[in-house]
């Protein structure tokens, strides 16, 4: 076994942030599906981290990590705003705004 | 799984994967794929939230597994521990009942995504198994120190060659701090803090003097959550609680209408009325 | 174990190379400070005295530190790089961003500030207007109310209706303290009386920080927390309109869910190249892709995705889609900031990847964003025609100009990189003074953005309307005006490179633009005012002087722009 076997199970798990981002509704899970997909990114950079022998990949982690803890609090907050004004998180109620 | 004996798997030095580490990751990694397809497969954000956390700890196991201990904890301990909780708790305060539902607002929206996923995956999949499937890692031995660990390893990296990305995020987290306030936070108060002479004058020329009636003399319970009733039975409305389901009052007692203002039965009012009506009007 | 102390050799840093940005940061958390401590009453002014200070301090030390003529360099271990571009850009940004925060600060067009945020609404409403907001809160809940007996509208305070839908217990706690639905008129009466919310200054501020550090960032981790640094106070920012409260929040939610996606993918290209590289400093990565033995699929795999988040920023076509939603709901000061302030950011950050990480693998990667900025130029043209809201089609208009700028971010020379960064210049100060324009004009609900409530504006106000013709014009790239001007030297540096080709599918979207701002223009001038149309408000010193400048300076760049070329034309970029 390689190590190239954590970089598929990476690949893997973006891809169905992705997925998720694109099919689910409620605004809270779309979030989710986006801090799935940091997650998954994490596994990769310390993955290659080992495979590179250098400790910068566990670093950006790191910073991947706080980011994502103030993306969270401020993602959190936007959602909370517009569900007390509407009492609804779904995207698609969300819709007054279309081209 | 103890993460002692990932630890262990953690101190070798590079070349290929161990046993032991193969056969974690082959445990972990199922679990953290069925977190994560789980967490897009529930229709409750409740359940989603924890398959997620599901994923997020197996993660953090798979890190400890790849010498990575520190940042093994962190996930844990902030992403599991404290992001997750915090999602759990807005979705608690907002959205708990929440499910999706299945009708697909845009036509083929689902399709298309998964066809779009599986492209994703089948490329990266591809290019990263070309790419790298020959590659054998250097391991971490010699970065993560022998005298200073990871751990210590990890910080003298952060104040030299990241010194600046690590001071940014110090406005990071001020903006985010200062974002949660200011979306959720009232200016309490926009207009001054009225005074006690203000108040009672305000209640004087308002529209009712007297405090709300509690269960009236009429009424056939004194529980709060029964209306007062006016002598010819009907409901006191402003005896109303706001917070409490009101129980209609059961079986009014039939009165015949008769003057709210007589202290009388019924069989008096009419002799008494006309009494004092003679009286009045000499 | 024994504790061992091995000495950390703490990394250069060029302090007055960076003063500028230091400042920035710095005046932002005073900023915080000020919100803490001092009174509300005095908060507004404190507030706006300091921003502009520090606007015109961080400008001064960057005028200073330019014109000593010190050798372009990179400071703290690498992670941002002081070049001559670099110092163009943040004297762009610090320009945009003294115009943004006038027209941000101004409580004069909108009484009381432009910003409110919903939960304000909610306690303001609470003392005196109870009884007239029974009604509205008891609509909004529908059927909610307690108990079988409704009675909502009949006893003082809205909190019998709202409680029944707050699960939260707050509403029970602070009786009337329920949610009030936007746009309701009760929700515009409160939105005239409350304050304006004082933290969207040092807001501002940290998202000038962070767009200043985004473009000087010289390795990929900086760039991604710059990123960061810039975006979460623009999502915040957006969802604060005082007016049209749900639109806002709308465009918030929108901005910040498509922004962190657009982010994830950036952050999966950092890895690949980490992965591919060893390092994410460009530098390294350019040394790499000349001598790794890794496969390239690693490198351009992640160059796509890297590219992905960077295009998002700077809303270039395929994903513009968050551009007109985001530039419509959020407050028009706010839309004006962040239209030409992030642009010239995402702008930076990607000439600069381009240029000094992937500069000499170009001729692999260039054709496909030949097709993007095609794309791009198209889409915005094409459904800018069809838009009947001013912000939106200025929006559209934006998506065209990104494709515009990435014509010339893709020559990869040196007239490249300066007429690109000229352009940049160009397009904000027209941007801006637009968007201030069309915050005067207003009817009873706000602003006026139904581009047929326009018709025959030139009547009621022809000063108005003249300066609106002559900043559509710019957008449109008409001689003497500054648009012209930077599309030329965008252009003949696209043609010097050889991407003649490209050159005529941009100047046929030029042309196809030109008809949508043109259709404004006769709009205004050659039709009827309706009776009840919107009317000019006349605006307070701060707003006046933001247009002014914008447009002295479209006109001034379009005359004489030789002077700022030279200066964006002064050095290459340093990795």
């Amino acid at each position: 076994m390689t190590p190239t076997y954590y970089l598929l199970l990476s690949a893997l798990l973006f891809s169905i942030g992705t997925v998720g981002v694109l099919v689910r509704r409620n605004a809270i899970v779309v979030f989710m599906c986006i801090e799935l997909m940091l997650n998954a990114v994490n596994l990769s950079l310390v993955t290659f981290a080992r495979v590179n022998g250098g400790l910068d990949g566990q670093v950006m982690a790191f910073f991947v990590m706080v980011v994502a803890a103030a993306e969270v609090v401020v993602g959190l907050a936007i959602i909370m705003s517009i569900f007390r004004a509407r009492r609804s998180s779904s995207v698609d109620d969300a819709n007054l705004l279309k081209y | 799984m103890s993460t002692a004996a990932l630890a262990q798997a953690a101190t070798d030095n590079g070349g290929p994967v161990g046993l032991s580490e193969a056969i974690a990751f082959w445990i972990l990694g199922p679990m953290a794929l069925a977190g994560a397809l789980g967490m897009v497969f529930a229709r409750n954000a409740v359940h989603s939230a924890l398959w997620l956390a599901l994923a997020m700890l197996n993660l953090g196991a798979l890190y400890m597994a790849q010498q990575a201990p520190f940042l093994g904890f962190v996930q844990i301990i902030v992403y599991t521990g404290a992001v997750m909780m915090l999602f759990l708790f807005v979705l608690m305060l907002v959205g708990r009942d929440s499910s999706d539902s299945v009708v697909e607002a845009i036509k083929g929206q689902r399709l298309a995504a998964a066809v779009l996923g599986i492209g994703f995956v089948a490329l990266m999949v591809g290019s990263l198994a070309r790419a790298l499937f020959s590659v054998t890692p250097i391991g971490l031995g010699a970065a993560n120190g022998v005298p200073s660990g990871n751990v210590a390893a990890l910080g003298r990296l952060l104040f030299t060659q990241y010194l600046f990305p690590f001071e940014l995020t110090s406005a990071l987290l001020i903006t985010a701090a200062l974002g949660a306030m200011l979306m959720t936070f009232p200016h309490t108060r926009t207009t001054a803090k009225s005074g006690q002479r203000a108040t009672v004058e305000a209640r004087l020329r308002g529209a009712r003097v007297s405090p709300l009636p509690g269960p009236g003399v009429f009424a056939t319970a004194n529980s709060v959550a029964t209306p007062a009733l006016l002598p010819d039975g009907s409901v006191a409305p402003e005896s109303l609680s706001e917070i409490i389901e009101t129980v209609p009052p059961s079986a009014p007692a039939p009165l015949a209408p008769v003057d709210a203002h007589a202290l009388v039965g019924a069989d008096h009012a009419k002799s008494d009325r006309i009494s004092s009506g003679e009286e009045a009007q000499p | 174990m024994t504790l061992q102390t091995i000495p950390i050799t703490v990394p250069p840093v060029a302090y007055y190379a960076i003063s500028p940005l230091l400042v920035v940061l710095g005046a932002a958390c005073l900023g915080v400070l000020v919100e803490a401590f001092l009174p509300r009453h005095q908060r507004w002014a404190a507030q706006v005295t300091l921003t502009l200070l520090t606007l015109v301090v961080a400008g001064a030390l960057l005028g200073a530190y330019a014109s000593s003529g010190a050798p372009a360099a990179t400071t703290l271990s690498g992670s941002l790089s002081v070049d001559r571009p670099t110092l163009f850009m943040w004297g762009t940004l610090l320009a945009f961003g003294l115009v943004g925060v006038l027209l941000i600060a101004d409580r004069s067009v909108e009484p009381g500030g432009a910003f409110i945020t919903d939960a304000e609404g909610v306690a303001s409403g609470t003392h005196a207007e109870g009884v007239a907001s029974g009604t509205d809160a008891g609509r909004a809940a529908g059927a909610a109310s307690a108990g079988g007996i409704s009675r909502a509208a009949s006893r003082v305070g809205a909190g019998s209706a709202t409680s029944g839908t707050s699960r939260a217990g707050v509403a029970v706690a602070a009786p009337p303290a329920g949610p009030i639905p936007a746009g309701t008129p009760r929700n515009r009466a409160t939105a005239g009386r409350a304050g304006m919310r004082t933290e969207v200054l040092p807001l501002t501020l940290f998202a000038l920080g962070g767009m200043m550090s985004f473009c000087a960032a010289n390795d990929l981790l900086t760039m991604f927390v710059a990123l960061e640094v810039l975006s979460l106070p623009l999502y915040l920012l957006c969802g604060l309109a005082r007016r049209r409260r749900l639109l806002s929040q709308e465009a918030a939610v929108k901005y910040f869910l498509l922004g962190a996606f657009a982010s994830a993918f950036f952050l999966y290209g950092l890895a690949l190249l980490y992965g591919y590289a060893g390092s994410v400093k460009l530098a390294d990565i350019s040394s790499a892709a000349a001598a790794s033995q890794r496969s390239d699929t690693l490198l351009f795999a992640g160059l796509a995705l890297l590219v992905v988040g960077l295009l998002f920023k700077g809303s270039v076509a395929p994903f513009h889609t968050w551009t007109p939603d985001v530039y419509q709901g959020a407050p028009t000061s706010v839309t004006a900031f962040m239209a030409a302030a992030t642009k010239v950011a995402a702008f930076g950050a990607i000439l600069r990847v381009l240029t000094i990480g992937f500069g000499s693998t170009r001729w692999e990667w260039r054709g496909v964003l030949w097709a993007v900025a095609i794309v791009s130029m198209v889409i915005g043209a094409v459904i800018g025609l069809t838009q009947t809201d001013i912000k939106r089609m200025l929006a559209y208009s934006s998506v065209a100009h990104a494709g515009f700028l990435l014509v010339g971010a893709i020559a990869i020379t040196q007239r490249g990189l300066s007429g690109t960064m000229f352009y940049l210049l160009t397009y904000g100060f027209s941007t801006i003074a637009a968007f201030g324009v069309v915050s005067l004009v207003r009817d009873a609900d706000g602003e006026a953005t139904q581009l047929s409530q326009w018709a025959g504006l030139a009547k009621r106000s022809p000063l108005v309307a003249g300066v609106m013709t002559f900043l559509l014009l710019s957008l449109a790239g008409i001689p003497l005006t500054s648009g012209f001007t930077g599309k030329f030297a965008i252009f003949s540096a696209a043609i010097a490179d050889g991407m003649a080709p490209l050159v005529v599918v941009a100047l046929i979207a030029s042309a196809v633009a030109a008809f949508f701002y043109l259709r404004v223009i006769v709009l205004m001038y050659f039709s009827e005012p309706s009776v009840e149309g919107p009317t000019v408000s006349v605006p307070g010193a701060f707003t006046t002087a933001a247009v002014t400048v914008g447009v002295l300076i479209t006109l001034l760049l379009g005359v004489a722009p030789t002077m700022a070329l030279s200066w964006a034309g002064a050095g290459p970029f340093v990795g």
